[in-house]
């Protein structure tokens, strides 16, 4: 059931969940003694993300430049009641799924890929810049650059670079330069290269390229996640959610989705922490990159090597190499700093889900569903089983985000069981 | 009168300087001083100040500026400490002890709401029951409820940092910003801070309705190059500014 599909639905303004927080948030701090890396983030991301970056308003007006974009790319996203799971599940509750597989690239990234692009444009950058772990975020990017009119330079995990070939068509046809991260473009990737030549790369590697390219290019850099202001414009998500819910006459009592570096998570629950705390909300990440339940909470960097500034935040630390896992996405070492501290605070709850669970949970959705989730979004829906399983007699109404479609990560379905 | 609120490390750039450019200050063209005692983890100031903790932390003697404190407090100049709660809070009683000995009016806490934010109640009550002021410290990332709780429990003035860290300049909309924390704190003194530096940002928050500003890096500097000329000139000009 498709409960609605228009476009007032689409919020007018993006949420900012700082203004809301139980606590402050701690400030960035920089992470050289000598220079300050807040001050270098003015050379880095357009001037009006970067005021959005550290802006207090809890809410702020989406261009119609964006909506218009917005419309045209898909959204509002479709909230669907997954009764066959329901059934196959014996569940006396109710289970919604938002899904941002609908949208042109195939997940959420394109939600902050366009207007971060778009103040690009306005500002009249030479190109944008940014990494990408299973390529999610380099499409979008790719494809918001184009419709802007920029050049993308773009920075693949290599693991992800060699085992997901399609993903380089997809972001070639999207106008998208690719390269393997990390790379000889730049000095650290090309020092990273010289002392470990068989790094399979991870996401910290490739911002520190990308961060680097924009500086001696005029580039600017593209804000996958973890930054605040990723996660006010993917808040989109969850204001549509709660629409599309009231439009239904029904309330979330839970919510759930996984965290790479939390911005589909933030982007799909903040909106609710307004309401009190009647929505129990879960974050669920890889058993292999377990973030919440052994990661510090303390300040990190976010980048291996510390050109942007530090953050307060659960971290598994900046030199994690986390297993070449499946999900591409959620080999992050930490979560964005407004996450991490509602998690610390215990308004939300994490969970961690292995491979074999997500794999099982995505086939289920599939012959339930008929969506092949991405394999990221596969946590959130194993996540779900897992509570669905542990209170199979509650009615109580679950929603989780399918934060992508997983059509280019078929290959983790190679064996058949 | 509008507070200008000079503020120093102490021991930077070392005691001599510092105490010179304390000597050239018009005394009748400030209400309020800010002293920073120099932190061993100024976690919270962007890379001039960093490093103004560092060395002050060498220089730094209660003897040197014993007679500096006593001057300001004869020319009716209300001082308030800046330290970090990192570095206090072994001693706390003591070191406040010691403030109100030598006649600060009250204490400004970075790192409190933050980092200790479970200890802050108690710290805050205590500072008020023996009558030391405790100045609330906020940022743009200070919640809302948290504003309107801290300030509740206090009566003084209020330090609005515009920055997240001191020294640095993310672009922000001032409009907004005044307009908040006047909604937010109604009828209350907001003083602002960090990366003030010209007469027009002067002007444009007192024309929405603050009550004084704060200036650090940009006197530092004069500190560091010595410009004694142009320390005292923006001062008197920053006073008119505000009485305008
Ligand atoms: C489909 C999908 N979901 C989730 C994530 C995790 O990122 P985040 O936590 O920022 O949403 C990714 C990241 O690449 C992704 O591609």
């Amino acid at each position: 059931m498709i409960t609605a599909m228009n476009k007032e639905i689409i919020p007018d303004n993006w949420y900012n969940v700082v203004p809301d927080l139980p606590e402050p948030l701690a400030p960035p701090r920089d992470s050289k003694s000598d220079i300050s890396s807040i001050n270098l983030l003015n050379k880095i991301l357009p001037k009006e993300v970067l005021k959005q970056e550290f802006t207090f308003k809890r809410y702020e007006k989406i261009p119609d430049e964006v909506m218009e974009a917005y419309e045209q790319i898909g959204r509002p996203t479709p909230l669907i009641r997954a009764k066959n799971l329901e059934k196959k599940l014996g569940y006396s509750g109710k289970i919604y799924y938002k899904y941002e597989g609908a949208t042109a690239t195939g997940s959420h990234k394109i939600n902050t890929a366009i207007p971060q692009a778009y103040y690009a444009m306005k500002e009249g950058v030479k190109g944008v810049t940014t990494e990408t772990g299973a390529g999610q975020w380099g499409s979008a990017t790719a494809l918001a650059a184009s419709l802007y009119g920029l050049p993308s330079q773009i920075f693949m995990v290599k693991i992800s670079f060699e085992q997901k070939p399609l993903r380089k068509t997809v972001m070639n046809l999207y106008n998208g330069n690719v390269v393997a991260s990390p790379s000889t473009l730049t000095a650290y990737g090309r020092k990273i290269l010289k002392e470990h030549p068989d790094t399979p790369g991870t996401l910290g590697i490739g911002i520190s390229e990308a961060v680097e390219y924009a500086l001696d290019n005029d580039y600017r850099y593209m804000v996958a996640s973890v930054m605040n202001v990723s996660l006010t414009h993917q808040s989109v998500i969850g204001q549509e959610t709660k629409k599309q819910l009231e439009l239904i006459g029904e309330h979330a009592d839970v919510l759930i989705g996984c965290v790479g570096g939390g911005s589909n998570f933030g982007g799909f629950t903040f909106p609710f922490i307004p309401d009190g705390d009647d929505t129990e909300i879960i974050a669920t990440t890889a058993n292999e990159v377990p973030k919440f339940s052994k990661g510090d909470y303390k300040y990190d960097l976010m980048d291996s090597a510390g050109i942007l500034p530090q953050v307060r935040m659960y971290s598994l630390g900046a030199d994690f190499v986390p297993p070449t896992i499946y999900a591409g996405g959620l080999r992050y070492h930490g979560a964005s700093p407004s996450l991490s501290l509602l998690i610390n605070k215990g308004r939300i709850k994490s969970d961690e889900v292995t491979e074999e669970e997500v794999k099982e949970a995505l086939r289920t959705f599939a012959n339930t569903q008929g969506i092949i989730a991405a394999p990221e979004s596969g946590h959130a829906i194993a996540s779900a089983i897992k509570y669905v399983k542990a209170h199979i007699n509650e009615k109580k109404t679950i929603v989780v985000n399918v934060s992508g479609h997983g059509y280019l990560d078929l290959s983790i379905f190679g064996e058949k069981k | 009168m509008k507070n200008l609120i000079p503020y120093f490390t102490l021991g930077y750039p070392d005691n001599e300087t510092l105490s010179h450019f304390l000597d050239l200050i018009p005394v009748d063209k400030i209400n309020y001083i800010e002293f920073g005692f120099p932190s061993n983890d100024p976690r919270y100031d962007g890379p001039v100040i960093r490093k103004t903790h560092n060395v002050g932390n060498i220089n730094f003697s209660d003897d040197f500026y014993k007679k500096y404190f006593d001057y300001f407090h004869k020319n009716h100049v209300k001082m308030y400490s800046l330290s970090y709660y990192s570095d206090i809070k072994a001693r706390f009683d003591d070191f406040i002890d010691y403030l109100q000995k030598r006649n600060f009016s009250g204490i400004i806490i970075p790192d409190l709401i933050i980092d200790y934010y479970s200890e802050g109640k108690e710290i805050i009550n205590k500072l008020n029951d023996r009558g030391f002021e405790y100045i609330p410290f906020f940022s743009p990332s200070t919640p809302d409820s948290i504003i309107k709780n801290v300030s509740s429990m206090t009566k003084s003035w209020i330090y609005y940092g515009l920055q997240p860290s001191t020294g640095i300049d993310i672009p922000y909309e001032l409009d907004y910003t005044t307009e908040r924390i006047n909604e937010l704190l109604p009828g209350r003194e907001i003083t602002y801070g960090f990366g003030i530096k010209t007469d027009d940002d002067i002007r444009n928050l007192m024309k929405n309705g603050g009550s004084g500003v704060a200036i650090g890096t940009y006197l530092i500097k004069m500190t560091e190059a010595g410009d004694e000329n142009g320390f005292i000139d923006y001062i008197n000009k920053m006073r008119g500014v505000l009485d305008e």
